[in-house]
């Protein structure tokens, strides 16, 4: 060994990942607060230290970040407009997300979160834990940890880096998703489902990850990229089953049929608030890096997979469509829903030209905002001190509460999008792409979207007649359905997403235009 | 392999030819093995041959590493997790979802097929393993180049990945001591203020042949006492009978008997 060339360190541009840096070192603090913190003052102070890191990495990305689109660590990370475009709406939707965890009722700690998470559920002990004023702070250090990952996920321009920030994102998900403090031991199964169906996913993406290394010598995009477009005589049969495994860890993430069937358990099971962050922003997320993959790296070759992926995309709408008809709880509902929307998402997706990235980037945010602020209301509906999640039970509601039937009435015809909704211009700007540039399949699969669509709206009327047109069920004293008041942080957060659903249902030219600037990707 | 395997040499090949089978046969150990400490072994063992070929092939770091660090520690926990939970904890194999077996295996074997027909209709360069890393900048450089350059942004984020295991072990696991435990004069108060075991729980049995924690007391009677042993060795059938031990005692005395008699 003589003379070793010196060690040169990959160039670092700071500001672009600026954003990220603030988020981690948020969740750092957080850790330290849950360890130094008097136990009265922690939720408040996790809290605002929590909305307080991600208002503050949403104005570093808007004040220094967007003039620093760049490539860099060495090509593993890609800050370009996609990615700052996706970070921003994920930091404004967790900021949103975080006000409804943090809702109270009264109570010491989050009323939607246990005690105490190691306690046995309905044990003395998670009484005396929750009379002894015990609360689960960890959860917001957590949620960084996952906004974190998320935005690590969005902006990875390496299939390692995408490996690392869909574990980083996963991971806090998996333990929030068990933290419930009503109906545990359905919260501790639903964690559990979600973990060993994620891991199952991680081991597509790496096994995908490894044929690709195999085809293009490399984990970079760039240079799969370039290896795909140069056609490496012999090797073809590692790249399409390397897609295929690929994409398939990633369609874990967002639900699509087949791969959906974690999906209406972890939804159901995990504490509302955390539902409400997993659906917006983990689509956010996965639906980021899907982009990314096909539309960076593996481009070239999506003639040979696209109408595989199609396939997968006209199964998602129809099963998240018709399930959704026949479920009697509203959660499940809404997460058969989110499946039948990660379906027309993926009808954006394989759309294949920079409109379609607007569009699809747009229906992420549009969908996201609504997602969080109608879990945020299903978790203020009670009978009898519990959630009143069954169907049945939202009967007549328009009755005793017009503001927050109206409310949940608008987000639903959103869902179902109903003109003048985030849900319809969103729906148009993921699906003329497909019509315009996607060929037959495009084609078709935008037939199959709409009829689905019609479908999808039968379940939310249905529920829209049911709180207004039904009477409600007899009850004793104390067990009517009532919706509780909420606090400060959720009405702020509620109004947001009614907002935004206004907003970008009506004036939707703005956000339409931002998200078509941000649309390009960079190498 | 045509080409490649001009640059394999007959040790390797021969080494190849018996490792790969017991490779491949440890890890199917490790997916039908019906005791998770068996899956664990045939884990180990996969682990061990995997960490042999990477040497075999150049790469003796990374070879080294994976013995120590997979195999040596990370096996190792696995199997102490394993048996803090019980030895005896193995999978219920009854079936929830009718023919989900079948259909499972069904699957498997297309796509295995899938897989082995596209990935098998390959054709390999000729590969030159890590050879030249090794002669120009050396194996273990190289990888620090990567680790430092490239991926430092990955390195330092698995960091996160830590902290968030260890936050989350602790959110799900550590259960804080609520108010205080009783000590060991309020223990006697109580057991006197229920008249039940008044100078404690009687020890296990102590035999000629055999004293354990797991051997239950006999009783004046003779019968077996129940409290004598812990209550998790009898919930976990971990507790051995003594009367194994009375019967030389009783063979004996029966001579005696006999031999009176005669």
């Amino acid at each position: 060994m003589s003379a070793l060339p010196a060690f040169e360190a990959v160039a670092v541009d700071y500001w672009a990942v600026a954003p990220m840096l603030v988020v981690v070192a948020g969740a750092l603090l957080g850790v330290l607060v849950e360890a130094f913190a008097p136990r009265e003052s922690r939720h408040s102070a996790q809290v605002a230290l929590t909305v307080g890191t991600l208002v503050a990495a949403f104005g570093v990305l808007v004040w220094r970040s967007v003039n620093h689109h760049s490539v860099t660590f060495g090509g593993s990370v890609a800050v370009d407009g996609p990615a700052l475009f996706l970070q921003g709406a994920l930091l404004v939707m967790s900021s949103v997300a975080v006000l409804v965890m943090a809702e109270r009722f009264g109570g010491v700690g989050g009323d939607a979160f246990t005690p105490m998470g190691a306690s046995t559920p309905g044990s003395s002990q998670e009484a005396a834990a929750a009379k002894a004023g015990y609360a689960t702070s960890e959860v917001f250090p957590l949620t960084l940890f996952a906004v974190f990952g998320m935005m690590i996920f969005v902006s990875a321009n390496d299939l390692i880096t995408m490996f690392v920030g869909l574990e980083v994102l996963s991971l806090p998900l998996y333990v929030m998703t068990g933290l419930a403090r009503r109906r545990r031991l359905l919260s501790q199964e639903a964690a559990l489902k979600y973990f060993l169906l994620g891991a199952f996913s991680s081991a597509f993406f790496l096994f995908g990850a490894a044929l690709i290394y195999g085809f293009a010598g490399s984990t970079d995009l760039a240079k799969i990229q370039s290896a795909i477009a140069q056609g490496t005589t012999g090797m073809d049969g590692l790249l399409v089953p390397g897609v295929l495994l690929l994409i398939i860890g990633l369609l874990f993430k967002v639900g699509a049929v087949p791969f959906h069937m974690w999906t209406p358990d972890a939804y159901q099971g995990a504490p509302t608030p955390v539902t409400g962050f997993m659906a917006a922003c983990t689509k956010v997320a996965a639906f980021g890096a899907i982009l990314r993959l096909v539309y960076v790296g593996v481009e070239g070759s999506r003639w040979d997979w696209r109408l595989g992926i199609a396939a997968i995309a006209i199964l998602t709408m129809v099963v998240g469509a018709v399930l959704s008809v026949t479920q009697t709880d509203v959660k499940r509902l809404l997460a058969y829903s989110s499946i039948a929307h990660a379906g027309f998402i993926l009808v954006g997706v394989l759309a294949f030209s920079k409109a379609a990235v607007s569009g699809v980037m747009f229906y992420l945010v549009a969908y996201g905002f609504a997602t969080i602020a109608a879990f945020a209301i299903i978790s203020m509906v009670r009978q009898g001190g519990s959630e009143a999640s069954h169907l049945s039970q939202w009967a007549g509601l328009g009755k005793r509460h017009p503001v927050v039937a109206a409310v949940f009435s608008l987000l639903l015809l959103a869902f179902a999008g109903i003109p003048l909704t985030s849900g319809f211009t969103a729906k148009f700007a993921a699906f003329a792409p497909a019509v315009t540039s996607g060929g037959t399949a495009g084609v078709l699969m935008v037939i199959v979207g709409v009829l689905a669509s019609a479908v999808t709206a039968y379940v939310y009327v249905r529920i829209i007649v049911l709180m207004y047109f039904t009477a409600a069920p007899e009850a004793g004293e104390g067990e009517e359905v009532v919706a509780l008041m909420p606090s400060i942080g959720t009405t702020v957060a509620i109004t947001v997403g009614v907002l935004a659903t206004i907003l970008l249902g009506i004036w939707p030219g703005w956000a339409l235009d931002l998200a078509g600037r941000a649309a390009q990707f960079m190498l | 392999m045509g080409d490649a395997a001009v640059t394999i040499g007959t040790g390797e090949q021969v080494m190849f030819w018996i490792l790969a089978p017991i490779a491949v046969m440890a890890s199917l150990g490790l997916v039908f093995a019906r005791k998770a400490v068996h899956a664990a072994l045939g884990m180990a063992l996969t682990m061990i041959i995997l960490g042999v070929f990477y040497i075999a092939q150049g790469a003796d770091f990374l070879g080294v590493i994976q013995i120590f660090v997979y195999t040596g520690a990370v096996m190792m926990l696995f199997l102490f997790v394993i048996m803090l939970i019980g030895v005896d904890a193995s999978d219920s194999l009854i079936e929830t979802l009718k023919g989900q077996r079948w259909a499972a295996g069904l699957l498997v074997l297309g796509l295995g097929g899938i897989l082995v027909s596209a990935v098998g209709s390959v054709t390999y360069g000729l590969s030159d393993g890590v050879a030249q890393t090794n002669t120009s900048k050396g194996n273990v450089p190289a990888m620090a180049e990567l680790i430092f350059g490239r991926y430092v942004w990955v390195f330092e984020v698995t960091s996160a990945l830590l902290i968030t295991a260890a936050l989350g072990a602790m959110v799900l696991a550590h259960r804080e001591r609520l108010g205080k435990g009783p000590n060991q004069r309020e223990w006697s108060r109580r057991r006197f203020e229920k008249g039940e075991n008044l100078a404690g729980l009687p020890v296990p049995g102590v035999y000629a042949r055999h004293n354990a924690v797991d051997t239950p007391a006999l009783l004046p009677d003779g019968s077996i006492s129940e409290l004598s042993v812990s209550r998790v060795l009898s919930a976990r059938e971990q507790t051995r009978s003594p009367l194994a031990d009375l019967e030389a005692e009783d063979a004996i005395r029966a001579e005696i008997e006999s031999g009176s008699e005669r």
